[in-house]
């Protein structure tokens, strides 16, 4: 069995900084849900397919299971947790409960992130690019209608 | 109809926001002081004898601390009928399946974990095994269990009528067989379970289920613990679609492990222990003769399917009569004749699934398409003269109190175009109709009820105690719905305690569509009960008759004087100020027959009522590539009633993906033997949003005699009328009727290349 | 899933990281953007003493496009390729390869250098323990036999990388550089065709830049990949074409680079001048090589090689009109 030492790294999530001792092989998915108890972002594949565990890396959308929690320090990290405004609902968060784009739940987290990012990056998004963003996305519940709706209405909003 | 508050509107659910946010919290969220990790140790052979198992070197691994094999169990088998025990949580003799259960650890992380497992020493004598339906059946082939000769552990027979004389006396009488291999769940939530015992004895328990009462009985047989002492908890559930209904070796393990260890114990699995280890959809070959008169009515229809369970039971008998009866309610069929078989080979294990059986539903509908081509009658007058009716019995008689499935199939058909389209349309385009029914609930004896509680506090909110479980669905804001509106709160005032066996009375649990009937009916009774008694305080006080008043916005009032009124806050300080407590109960039991039963006597009231509809479904093939590009969807369901519209459109909508868009095009499972090859979603291919087509939604209310407000469930057969669509679609626009399932591109272009060559022929 | 143990290396320059593996070798693995090297380590594929993360190292990302030729540094994120207006309008098909790999998500972190060294897969291959564990080893784990293809004594996974065959069609060069020296090869010469060891690549050398040159003549180029769903999957058939034409629309080049078609893109040499499409399309069945160890059929597969090395030589004739 390789050698491996723990390593202290330094890690910027929702604003906060972290400092933690850990092995150099944990990803960051894990460092997020064991190591700082944010559980939002969820495990469903392991293999960077389902988008079930996906983080915003200095605003881009990156699989966090994928990703060395050590590769990152230095960057801003954005879980679901830290895209609220305190207490109130960030818009994009509000659009999925109002448009029921969330049914179980699990794949929410992801899907909030990424629809979130591309906002950001395009804010009048058609149909076909909305669904070409959450592409990486799995979701087994909705059969991503709703979600669509959901960020489409954001787009009109903007106007 | 009376006008609502909250019952019948669009409100968005009282449980997403958390989660929005993330805070949802589900099993492998969970965190629990000193808990330590569990992991699995599973077989790498299909079938083979457990010689020896020697766990001593992994229990002297530092960090670990708790090893379990069978002999920490007394072996009992389980099984979910009596006469399916075939199942023990970790073998004793021997493994029929590659990934079964066989031995386990508890370490302090994750790490120690999978290097304890790999110490674990296991001999096993390799058998021979069986990895197809035919191969089982073969004779001499390895038997699995003993106690099922041929590796036959269920065989379903149903004769209704006079098969063989509604042949003869049939105009056109057609025999195809379908086939389709195995799908699978993939529900986003990888299993998880986490388990803490106290130093009582008492077990507290965390997994995603479809009931927790299910899961407390095997947990108190095999624990020999009662079950006052087995407290399967609430938690957040990622969802179900048909597969978290059972107990789980995972869930035994990990209580055992939590035992030994005298810590809590959490198990997450893999995607890939999600796919081959808890269950996954059977494989079917269904051959189905069907006869009809000259106007496309069946007369006669015999029916033989064989389904590939895998290792073990699980809930067999069920999974292999509900294709037929979903079929047998949709459709008329005054002759019919099942013969049912579930076959064990050394597979993972089958049960039940959203889409039961897509062999068994496309072939009943493709049939109709091929007489009716035929006869020159078109596939959605073939669904108007088949459709059953309000007021029919099924063949295995059930009653149908209510029914809407003509109305789901003139509205789909208004609404898709369906007479401009269909035989209208160019080359490689097409169109394609399917009908479906599904039951809410069946005989389910001691458990078939649902009872809930409801407490008061003094400012007159309350607190909903339900057995109800929602695994995603919308389950625990329909129960909310429910009590704000019959209690006149708002939902703001309605807190919930749902699906903990400590607190909450049984009830069925989420499968089979019966929360919404079953449990929904149960939260109004107990709402109203609290409203009579609320309702007899106010009236004495305003001198006026219980029948006079009216419940709303957290006041009672004259219905016919709304300002003579009182805070519910205030009758209930009133009932309080005498020195009587006030709370709410409220029970419901389906009249259904309970002398029905699977195998021994599948006739009899199925469930109290049933739900009906209709998909169609739009595409175009590019006949180079064999891509299907699906251009629309309408779905249609008699829901009876649509308690929260926006809910249902979201079961449809995904109903669509699962059964059509996933279950016709891309998913099955992929096999060396018997071993899963595409146990991730990179190998098995749910739908992306990039490929689904829009979905247009339509909810036909017929207002169920029984059902809470007329509702009956909210639209799971869509997802097997969906599958029926996209298979009705493809074929019509190849000219070519498509028998296996599903309809990939390598499948299309040989039925175009062969069409092409029979032309030329021709 | 956990990744199995390794020590973590970053250096800042690619001197350091030159030294580290030419010290190392073998026992170092290289990560880029991590979405290859890090699934392959969690199916314990492979089990590294030594990861290096070159995402760091200055100077080694970037499009640079010149009047002769185009560098792109091999750490630049696909999804920069892929957007790059310069880059679709005078390489077409590299940009289409780009935005069409795998997932958008996936594109913000999977590098250009990632992408063409991926390793080769198979559905027997490309699995954990839980499917494993009880087989025999096939010739790509060391053993002696083929788990896909009964009795075969030789590998056939299956190079699925969406860059290269594009990059191919351009010519595309390959600088590796290693402590001492630097070679420059064409994309052609990256590979064995060996399923077992895919890459003509030693254990100290680092890929560092992709270098293009300028096309001659009035080109257009497609890029067209064949998977089952809009997006996340690896190509089960893919074809690159590139096409040049004189001023008077005389074709004076016509190349059609087939991928997912065996252990390395294939060049489908000899097309016809006149663009043929039926001869290449023949051609390209004739060098695809498809068994029934991809998610789908290999007889389906390579009729799809050649239906799709017709679509991409049409869409770059397309382009070219439309330039004019």
């Amino acid at each position: 069995m390789n050698e491996m030492k723990k390593t202290a790294i330094t890690l910027n999530v929702n604003n906060e900084t972290y400092d933690i001792v850990a092995y150099p092989n944990r990803t960051l998915l894990e460092v997020i849900r064991d190591d700082l108890h944010l559980t939002g972002t969820k495990e469903s594949c392991g293999q960077g397919v389902c988008g079930s565990c996906t983080v915003l890396v200095d605003g881009t959308p990156v699989r966090s299971c994928l990703t060395l929690a050590v590769a990152v320090q230095g960057k801003e990290i954005t879980t679901i947790e830290g895209i609220s405004l305190g207490e109130k609902l960030h818009p994009v968060q509000e659009a999925f409960v109002n448009h029921h784009a969330i049914q179980c739940g699990f794949c929410s987290p992801g899907m909030i992130l990424t629809s979130y990012a591309l906002l950001k990056e395009n804010p009048r998004p058609t149909e076909a690019a909305i669904r070409r963003a959450i592409s990486g996305n799995i979701c087994r519940c909705t059969g991503y209608a709703k979600i669509v709706e959901a960020v489409k209405s954001l787009a009109e909003e903007e106007k | 109809m009376e006008k609502f508050s909250y019952i019948g509107k669009d409100m968005k659910r009282i449980d997403t926001a958390c989660k929005a946010t993330g805070e949802a919290v589900f099993a492998a969220d969970l965190v629990l002081p000193r808990m330590l990790v569990g992991k699995i140790l599973r077989s790498p052979h299909a079938h083979a004898q457990i010689v020896a198992i020697d766990p001593s070197k992994a229990e002297k691994l530092p960090g670990v601390k708790a090893v379990v094999t069978a002999k920490d169990t007394c072996g009992d088998k389980w099984g979910v009928f009596k006469y399916t025990q075939d199942q023990q949580f970790l073998p004793t003799e021997k493994v029929r399946y590659v990934g079964e259960e066989v031995a386990a650890v508890a370490a302090v992380d994750e790490d120690t974990a999978l290097e304890a497992l790999s110490l674990i020493d296991v001999t096993y004598e390799v058998l021979p095994a069986v990895y197809t339906i035919e191969d089982a059946l073969a004779p001499g082939a390895p038997q699995l269990h003993d106690v099922y000769p041929n590796n036959i552990n269920v065989h379903v027979v149903i004769d209704v009528g006079d098969v063989e004389k509604g042949f003869t006396n049939s105009y056109l009488v057609r025999e195809d067989t379908f086939t389709a291999p195995e799908d699978s769940y993939f529900q986003g939530e990888p299993y998880a379970v986490a388990a803490q015992f106290d130093h009582a004895g008492n077990l507290e328990i965390w997994m995603p289920n479809a009931g927790p009462h299910m899961k407390a009985k095997p947990l108190s047989n095999v624990l020999k613990t009662p079950l006052n002492k087995v407290r399967v908890r609430k938690i957040t559930i990622g969802g179900a679609f048909g597969g978290r209904s059972e107990i789980s070796p995972a869930d035994v393990i990990c209580a055992f492990l939590a035992k030994k260890a005298q810590r809590p114990v959490k198990i997450v699995y893999s995607r890939e222990e999600n796919t081959v280890c808890t269950r996954q959809a059977h494989s079917m070959i269904t051959k189905i003769k069907t006869g009809f008169d000259r106007e496309g009515r069946v007369v006669a229809r015999d029916i033989t399917c064989h389904m590939d369970g895998g290792a073990y039971s699980s809930t067999g008998p069920i999974a292999v009569s509900v294709p037929f009866l979903c079929m047998e309610q949709a459709y008329r069929m005054e002759n019919v004749r099942y013969n049912g078989y579930r076959v064990l080979t050394n597979k993972p294990i089958r049960g039940m699934f959203r889409t039961h059986g897509r062999a068994f539903a496309c072939g009943i509908d493709i049939q109709l398409d091929m007489i009716g081509e035929a006869m020159g009658i078109d596939p959605l007058t073939m669904r108007l003269r088949n459709a059953r009716q309000t007021g029919d019995y099924t063949p295995t008689k059930s009653y149908v109190a209510s029914c809407g499935l003509t109305e789901t199939i003139e509205k789909t058909g208004k609404m898709s175009r369906w007479t401009e389209k269909f035989g209208k349309l160019p080359p490689y385009h097409g169109i394609g109709i399917g009908c479906n029914s599904v039951q809410t609930g069946f005989p389910m004896g001691i458990r078939g009820g649902s009872q809930a509680f409801i407490k008061l506090n003094e400012d007159g909110g309350v607190t909903v105690i339900t057995g109800i479980v929602d695994n995603g669905q919308g389950n625990d804001h329909m129960i909310v719905q429910i009590a704000a509106e019959e209690l006149g709160l708002t939902p703001d005032d309605v807190q919930l305690i749902t699906a903990d066996t400590e607190v909450t009375p049984s009830d069925p649990g989420s499968y089979s569509m019966c929360e919404t009937f079953i449990g929904g009916n149960a939260v109004r009774l107990a709402a109203q009960d609290v409203k009579k008694k609320l309702f007899r305080i106010v009236a004495a006080e305003f001198g006026v008759g219980e029948e006079e008043l009216s419940a709303r916005n957290r006041k009672i009032f004259v219905t016919n004087n709304p300002q003579q009124t009182m805070s519910i806050a205030k009758a209930v300080r009133i009932a309080l100020s005498r020195n009587e407590s006030i709370s709410g109960e409220g029970s419901y039991w389906p009249k259904v027959d309970a002398k029905r039963e699977w195998v021994k006597n599948p006739y009899g009231q199925l469930s109290e009522t049933f739900s009906f509809g209709t998909v169609i479904c739009e595409v175009k093939v590019d006949p180079e590539t064999g891509q299907v590009k699906v251009m629309e969807v309408t779905a249609s369901q008699d829901v009876g009633y649509a308690l929260n519209p926006k809910v249902i459109e979201g079961q449809f909508e995904g109903g669509v993906a699962m059964g059509g868009q996933g279950g016709m095009l891309t998913e099955y499972l992929q096999w060396h033997e018997g071993r899963v090859l595409t146990p991730t979603q990179l190998g098995y291919l749910v739908p992306l949003a990039i490929d689904m087509p829009k979905i247009n939604t339509i909810i036909v209310e017929t207002i169920d005699p029984k059902g809470p407000y007329g509702a009956k469930e909210a639209g799971m057969s869509v997802a097997m009328s969906a599958a029926q669509a996209y298979c009705g679609a493809i074929s019509n626009a190849l000219g070519v009727y498509f028998h296996e399932y599903p309809i990939t591109p390598d499948k299309i272009l040989k039925a175009i290349e062969e069409k092409k060559k029979r032309d030329r022929e021709g | 899933m956990r990744l199995p143990p390794f020590q973590y290396l970053e250096p800042a320059t690619v001197e350091e990281a030159l030294s580290i593996i030419g010290t190392h070798k073998e026992t170092v693995k290289i990560m880029a953007g991590g979405t290859d090297l890090l699934n392959r380590m969690k199916l314990r594929l492979i089990e590294p003493a030594f990861v290096m993360n070159i995402s760091k190292l200055r100077n080694m990302d970037g499009i640079d496009i010149g009047d002769t030729e185009t560098v792109i540094g091999a750490n630049t994120r696909l999804k920069e390729i892929a957007g790059a207006p310069l880059v679709n309008k005078r390489f077409r098909a590299i940009a289409e390869a780009a935005f069409q790999v795998a997932s958008p998500t996936i594109t913000n972190m999977a590098t250009i250098g990632g992408n063409i060294l991926q390793n080769t897969r198979c559905m027997y291959y490309d699995q954990s323990g839980i499917v494993l564990n009880g087989l025999e080893r096939c010739h790509k784990r060391g053993g002696i036999l083929c788990l896909a293809v009964k009795g075969s004594k030789r590998c056939f996974s299956v190079y699925q990388g969406d860059m290269a065959p594009a990059l191919r069609a351009f010519d595309a060069r390959c600088v590796l550089e290693k402590k001492g020296s630097t070679r420059t090869v064409s994309i052609t010469e990256l590979f064995t065709g060996n399923g077992v060891t895919p890459f003509a690549i030693g254990a100290d050398e680092l890929l560092t830049k992709i270098i293009i040159p300028k096309p001659e003549g009035i080109c257009g180029s497609a890029y067209r990949k064949l998977r089952l769903r809009g997006s996340v999957d690896y190509p089960l058939a893919s074809a690159a074409a590139f096409v040049s034409v004189t001023d008077d629309r005389k074709v004076t080049t016509c190349r059609v680079v087939i991928g997912a078609a065996g252990a390395a893109p294939k060049v489908i040499d000899g097309a016809s001048c006149e663009a043929d499409l039926e001869g290449i399309a023949q051609k390209a069945y004739e060098h695809a090589e498809g068994v029934d160890n991809l998610l789908m059929p290999g007889a389906y597969r390579r009729k799809m090689v050649s239906v799709l090395a017709k679509r991409a030589i049409k869409a770059a004739i397309d382009g070219i009109k439309e330039g004019m």
